[in-house]
């Protein structure tokens, strides 16, 4: 069977991407895009944030300002730039990644993106109605988040419980498409151990978004009808149970959590290997661990509110959570065990990837000693978590999504980042998050809260390298944005493999056509990451590869 | 078809560099855990110093884990880059099931070492005041605390709102806003809260218990160092949620006698409540800010105590 | 390639040869799963509140009848049989069996709603009489919105049944809906042993 020639497309007008397309790649970058625009508002009201806790007086904004503030930064952060991006990136990845043309219900793909822009929206408009938004965190326990000093039915509270429900909706959605496409499109001879581990990840973390969201929308329309109709599911004068909430709550964002990292841990395994010319180390230990973190994920949640809780729970829990450390070790271990004897390359994804694991160990040890339950009494609640969290989504999730950027840039937009950027983007991000985030360690130890509008002087100083490290991750993101726009509308043309890695994506046209593969799909007759081994990915390889060159030469 | 790195046998000089190094990263370990210590506010009740403990170790164990990490990092930063126009592959190695298997149960081993201990470390806390005397607060309960099965120790009623802490010793007829302990004596605590979630949480003892509204919760913990240290809510309740904290002096016996003796003939009066002064000023000033729900008023106590006097943790 | 369109997933874009099978039985089954996470989060609610509550009944309140239920419950459980045998006229090819038995499932399915209308209407007790209130409504109302969405696809299946070469790509939308029903079936039982079989 002879290949067609994949002729690349002619670089796709910017039109595509502000319409209605069932396309995944467009779709992906939609949600790249959209992603990426809300984290720059919240990263804005996290600006606002670090400097009202310059000082140790509420002295900047108002105390109920301050709290709408860090409310929406979080929820924000999560729900309007981590998990789109994250189905961004599964959007433009996992077709290629397994030989499919699209996802398996392209329809309802673009109804999940477009959901986002709508609670975007309604989380947006919760700053100009008159209760201003919600201000009780964005885990909004009741009783506090059901207090409507107004007594309006349409309050920020009201509106963020549905833009949370509206969210999981999409994620839901989202995850049916991911799982079915995965399970059931995969390319001839692309058995399970033969899926690059993205697409593990990506199954494991789209599984648990669909055992654990519904949880979540359960708990939050029993908080809504405590909201508006009156209802006392938490109203403890009602008969209610404000812990309750928390279960619900928990139940799913615990899992949510290795929603978000699983995707990293998954991009981690893709590109150490190429930078490293080295196969991953491991590679099945590393796809099984996926799920044995997914079954530990679902047992652990209660560590999130043992202040709450009586005795028995707390050991149960903290004996299950530190068993999810030994997993995620076999995960960073592979790595270490990749790079070992590789030829490292320090390229822009590279050093993202380095700096990520190392920000990531330093996260996991600050987990462990919050999964012991004698340490988080002391530090739940402090600043302590903040800077543990941090550690984990900025310092290591944000920096392997600015990895997966980077590298697979050329692939999905046809022309190269620019890597003086990029390696600027990286020096500046990895200074400014630990600059911002090692500080919140020992604020926690010496006992302060977290949420709060003002603080005992004592914690002056570290609030104040906090805040320098906050500003200056501000400033980071600015080579950032340039290198994507200035890249995407100029940088040099790329090839289809720039940097020579092993893996179906890599055997499209940069960028691919719409169908990817079409009817031509290559049977993949190898393992993955085969660095060094010299053996085809797939059959006819080199006839493949032959002809991309030569349309490349003659563009 | 997969190949098994085939451990090239190291020179006894890389061994002998390799053991100093690892005797370094130790060393540095131990200091480490000496100075989580001074990371730590002051230790003023009997469970800090097991508290600490605990961390001092896992911040021991936890260095010399992230600087194991960070050395094979900058080691193959160092002598595995490849070369400037080498865009050869390396060496085909996908994994060692030997090594597989003891990075998994060494990790596996310390975690349930560390769970051990500290399982431990919470049985002896449990045993100094177990936290799990939660039952339902029902309207008819009166507020005049709850004996309980513990030992004979103080007293007190612990209330909280939005945005106040209210102290109650209820033998004694003494309520203030500033929470005086007698050392080395153990004591009861009845939480309840008026209103939403709040957190009890004392810095300097290491311990925190969160309030919650509808049940009376008891919560035990003595006091082993003289001074005054702040209480802080731990769990979000609101608007002036950061300005909700209370002192917590703890003195000697006579001094605390004497507290107490004076409390009793003193006339109530306003006690503490930072957002209630704040509130005014808002309201004056004219609109800032969103809607907030209105400061309780400040309790009615025989000592209302300060709040701006400097403290030890 | 035709397919029988079904809410929520949507058919996949033609893609020129459409030698891939249509998914959309597989994406309808992983969505069904996850749905019923919610429905176990509601019956878990509810089981804490009832266990914790110092008094779970509302004043006035003796408890839930359980006669007019039961009936609604065997016409429910009923109906899954007769969508069972409807399948298995389609099977055979029968098609005005398929639609009489289809129709009787709808029939059922719709007397359901009617009854659980009824039962509420005649309580004493409203969505705010306490947890016990507010859980009963909860998981009562969130069920029969699933029946009265069952009926609607059933009627929808039904049209299509008269649309000449309907199945020829498959009957993904009759297995879909039928799966549909089982499920909104077994909640039910659930529901009834939760709600009005367990005494205090």
């Amino acid at each position: 069977m002879t290949s067609t020639a994949l002729v690349p497309e002619p670089l796709p007008s910017w039109r595509r991407y502000f319409g209605f397309s069932t396309d995944a790649k467009v779709i992906g970058i939609q949600y790249i895009v959209v992603a990426f625009f809300f984290f720059l508002i919240a990263g804005l009201l996290a600006m606002i944030i670090r400097g009202e806790l310059l000082t140790p007086a509420s002295d900047l904004v108002d105390r109920t300002v301050y709290n709408g503030l860090y409310t929406m930064h979080g929820t924000i952060m999560l729900f309007l730039f981590t998990f789109p991006v994250l189905n961004g990136l599964n959007n433009l990845l996992i077709p290629p990644m397994i030989g499919a043309p699209d996802m398996a219900f392209p329809r309802l793909n673009a109804v999940a993106f477009w959901m986002v822009p709508v609670f975007g929206f309604l989380l947006i408009a919760s700053f100009f109605v008159p209760s201003g938004p919600a201000t009780s965190g964005w885990w909004s326990y009741p009783p506090v988040s059901l207090q409507n000093p107004l007594g309006q039915l349409i309050n920020g509270e009201f509106l963020w419980v549905l833009a949370v429900a509206l969210s999981g909706i999409s994620s839901i959605l989202g995850a049916v498409n991911f799982v079915t496409t995965i399970l059931r499109m995969r390319a001839p001879g692309m058995g399970f151990f033969r899926m690059p581990v993205f697409c593990w990840t990506a199954l494991a973390a789209q599984t648990l978004q669909l055992i654990g969201l519904p949880a979540l929308t359960g708990g939050a329309v029993m908080l809504l009808m405590d909201l508006t109709l009156g209802t006392s599911f938490y109203r403890p004068e009602g008969g209610g149970d404000p812990v309750l909430y928390q279960h619900f709550f928990w139940f799913y964002s615990h899992p949510a959590v290795y929603v978000i990292i699983l995707p990293v841990f998954g991009i981690f395994s893709e590109l150490f290997p190429v930078y490293s010319r080295k196969p991953l180390f491991g590679y099945v230990y590393v796809a099984v661990a996926s799920f044995i973190i997914v079954g530990l994920g679902l047992v652990v949640w209660v560590h999130h509110i043992f202040p709450s809780v009586a005795q028995w729970m707390r050991n149960l829990f903290m004996v299950t959570t530190m068993l999810i450390a030994v997993p995620t070790g076999v995960k960073v271990f592979a790595w270490l065990g990749t790079m070992w004897r590789g030829k490292i390359k320090l390229t822009t994804p590279m050093l993202f990837c380095i700096g990520g694991l190392i920000n990531f160990v330093f996260a996991g040890i600050t987990g462990v000693m919050l999964a012991t339950v004698p340490v988080d009494i002391h530090v739940s609640n402090t600043y302590f978590v903040v800077g543990h969290f941090h550690y984990v989504i900025y310092g290591a999730a944000v920096m392997g999504i600015f990895a997966a950027i980077y590298h697979w840039f050329p692939k999905f937009t046809g022309r190269m980042p620019y890597e003086g950027l990029g390696k600027l983007h990286f020096v500046l991000t990895f200074l400014g998050a630990n600059l911002n985030f090692l500080p919140m360690h020992p604020l926690g130890l010496m006992g302060m809260p977290r949420r709060v509008s003002s603080y005992d002087p004592e914690f002056a100083f570290w609030n104040v390298l906090a805040s320098l490290g906050a500003f200056l991750l501000g400033v980071s993101i600015i080579p950032f944005l340039l290198n994507m726009i200035s890249s995407w509308v100029r940088g040099p043309r790329a090839n289809h493999n720039p940097w020579n890695a092993i893996g179906l994506e890599w055997l499209l046209p940069s960028p691919p056509p719409e169908d990817n593969f079409g009817d031509h799909v290559p049977t993949v007759i190898s393992r993955p990451y085969g660095y060094g081994k010299d053996e085809p990915l797939v059959e006819h390889q080199a006839e493949i590869e032959r002809a991309l060159t030569l349309a490349e030469a003659t563009r | 078809m997969s190949s098994s790195s085939p451990l090239r046998r190291p020179g006894s000089f890389s061994l002998i560099a390799l053991a100093l190094w690892i005797g370094l990263m130790v060393a540095i370990s131990i200091w480490m855990a000496g100075q989580a210590q001074h990371w730590l506010p002051v230790q003023a009740s009997n469970a800090a110093p097991l508290v600490d403990g605990l961390f001092r170790f896992e911040t021991g164990v936890g260095s010399f884990v992230f600087l194991g990490v960070v050395s094979v990092v900058a080691w193959t930063l160092l002598v595995h880059r490849a070369e400037k126009y080498d865009e050869s592959d390396a060496e085909p190695i996908e994994g060692n099931t030997r090594l597989e298997v003891i990075w998994t149960v060494i990790p596996l081993v310390l975690v349930m070492a560390i769970a051990w201990y500290a399982i431990q470390v919470n049985t002896k806390l449990g045993v100094l005041g177990p936290m799990e005397h939660i039952h339902p607060r029902n309207a008819q309960e009166e507020l005049g605390g709850y004996l309980g099965d513990r030992l004979p120790a103080e007293q007190v009623e612990v209330i909280a709102r939005q945005w106040s802490w209210e102290f109650r010793y209820p033998g004694r007829n003494v309520s203030s806003t500033e929470l005086h302990l007698e050392l080395d004596r153990p004591v009861t605590f009845r939480l309840v809260s008026e209103d939403v979630l709040h957190g009890f949480y004392i810095p300097a003892f290491r311990l925190k218990q969160d309030v919650i509204p509808g049940r009376a919760i008891n919560f035990n913990l003595t006091p082993t160092r003289v001074g005054r240290f702040r209480l802080r809510d731990s769990q979000f309740s609101g608007t002036w949620f950061a300005a909700n904290q209370a002192d917590v002096v703890v003195e000697s016996a006579d001094d605390h006698a004497s507290w107490l003796k004076q409390g009793a003939a003193a006339p109530l009066q306003s006690g503490l409540s930072p957002a209630v002064g704040e509130y005014a000023d808002r309201q004056a000033r004219g609109p800032a800010g969103w809607p907030t729900v209105v400061p309780a008023p400040p309790p009615q106590v025989n000592v209302p105590g300060s709040n701006s006097l400097p403290h030890d943790a | 390639m035709t397919t029988t369109p079904m809410p929520p997933a949507n058919p996949p874009a033609a893609h020129g040869s459409g030698h891939h099978a249509s998914h959309n039985l597989t994406g309808f089954i992983i969505f069904l799963c996850s749905e019923s996470v919610i429905f176990l989060a509601f019956f878990s609610g509810y089981a804490i509140l009832r266990r914790s509550a110092l008094n779970w009944l509302p004043p006035g309140v003796e408890g839930l009848e359980w006669r007019m239920p039961l009936i609604n419950t065997i016409v429910l459980v009923s109906s899954s049989l007769t969508m069972v045998a409807a399948e298995h006229f389609k099977a055979k090819e029968k098609l005005w069996l398929f639609r009489a038995f289809w129709l009787l499932t709808m029939a059922m399915g719709a007397y359901f709603l009617y009854g659980q209308a009824v039962e509420w209407g005649g309580l004493n007790f409203g969505l705010t009489s306490g947890t016990f209130g507010a859980t009963f409504y909860l998981l009562t109302g969130f069920h029969g919105l699933h029946v009265a969405t069952g009926v609607l696809l059933m009627g929808l299946m039904l049209g299509k049944s008269f649309l000449p070469g309907n199945y020829n790509g498959g009957e993904e939308g009759v297995k879909a809906t039928s799966l549909f029903w089982h499920f909104v079936d077994v909640i039910w039982i659930i529901l009834f042993v939760l709600l009005y079989v367990w005494r205090n």
